[in-house]
């Protein structure tokens, strides 16, 4: 018997990485503006998704990725608008991949999309490894989930491009400081845009949109 | 659980190329993983343990090297941020530290670059 050193020299990662270039280029190649939405379980990701496209739809040809675990209760929150939605499961998956990206992207016609929101499934940890090929990654973290819950999550703050500390309104009922909140993300990543905002406040939500729409000028 | 889906992945890969080189067992694997890639490794060894049981890989030793991020600052400053590449796992400095290290030159945030990685390096099989 002979023993035998193979070279593998696989990444397993950047397969990953290799398939969200592609989906980017199909992207740009359509003029589909995509944004990775990413947050907790409850921490108002579909909120604000339907927010942005109450406000946006009378202007602009939205489309919506909805991933989830199982259910399909988000993509039927979304289709309720009247827009393009695929609800991508990941079956036991704790994020959504390119892969599952672009076989969605399969069932939206992109040459009639302007703006192409993917909800994440729910979770800090692990969206942060998996690129899908969007133009920007925002983190939604709500008060509810606790005001040192950004600092026990550093990498999904290093890597987006928006921060969004969402339910303000409630921040005193559950004993969370969101200016804390947001220096805490201004620390890990000084350069971020960070948005603090709730449903009841209208200004609030209307930045999240002008945020939104400053990408489409 | 996405150790499960990255076993998955390096088990399928193992046997492919084992399977290749008509390997009749797989001695042992060795692993690259970032220090900043979101794994955890004991629970993917755990994983790539039960999904190798009953194939030709069965038992093997599954090696893994750390690779640390270059901290890079805009002042021109580069260097290897890690710990000593043989530490075990339980000596990895947290995501937080890393996510807070400051350059030493010019005290700002330092750019964190590579360590995402996940690479099977290389395996060892008996022909």
């Amino acid at each position: 018997m002979l023993m035998h050193v193979v070279n593998v020299n696989k990444d397993v990662m950047k397969a990953n990485n290799e398939l969200a270039h592609s989906n980017k280029k199909l992207l740009i190649k359509n003029r589909v503006f995509a944004m990775n939405i990413m947050g907790a379980i409850g921490s108002g990701k579909t909120t604000l998704i339907e927010e942005a496209i109450n406000a946006l739809k009378d202007r602009y040809r939205i489309a919506v990725i909805a991933g989830d675990v199982v259910a399909e209760m988000d993509a039927s929150r979304f289709e309720k608008l009247g827009v393009r939605t695929v609800a991508a499961n990941t079956g036991r998956e704790c994020h959504l991949d390119a892969k599952l990206v672009e076989r969605s992207m399969e069932n939206i016609d992109l040459e009639d999309t302007d703006i192409l929101f993917i909800e994440n499934v729910g979770n800090l940890i692990c969206p942060v490894d998996y690129k899908l090929g969007e133009n920007v990654r925002v983190v939604v973290v709500s008060v509810s989930e606790g005001d040192d819950t950004v600092l026990k999550h550093p990498m999904i703050f290093r890597t987006s491009d928006l921060a969004i500390v969402n339910k303000v309104d409630i921040s005193e009922a559950v004993s969370a400081d969101p200016s804390k909140m947001k220096a805490d993300i201004e620390k890990l990543n000084p350069s971020i845009p960070v948005l603090l905002t709730s449903r009841n406040d209208r200004i609030s939500i209307d930045r999240w949109i002008e945020y939104i729409e400053s990408y489409l000028e | 659980m996405h150790e499960y889906s990255l076993a998955c992945e390096i088990f399928e890969t193992v046997i492919a190329i084992a399977d290749q080189n008509k390997a009749s067992a797989v001695n042992s694997i060795t692993l690259e993983i970032g220090r900043l890639t979101h794994v955890n490794p004991d629970q993917l060894l755990f994983c790539l343990d039960v999904l190798s049981g009953d194939s030709i890989a069965e038992g093997a030793k599954v090696n893994v090297n750390f690779v640390s991020p270059y901290g890079e600052c805009e002042c021109g400053y580069r260097e290897d941020t890690g710990v000593p590449d043989n530490a075990c796992c339980d000596d990895q400095q947290s995501l937080y530290e890393y996510a807070l290290m400051t350059c030493p030159v010019c005290g700002k945030l330092l750019q964190l670059v590579g360590g995402n990685e996940l690479i099977i390096q290389t395996i060892d099989i008996d022909i």
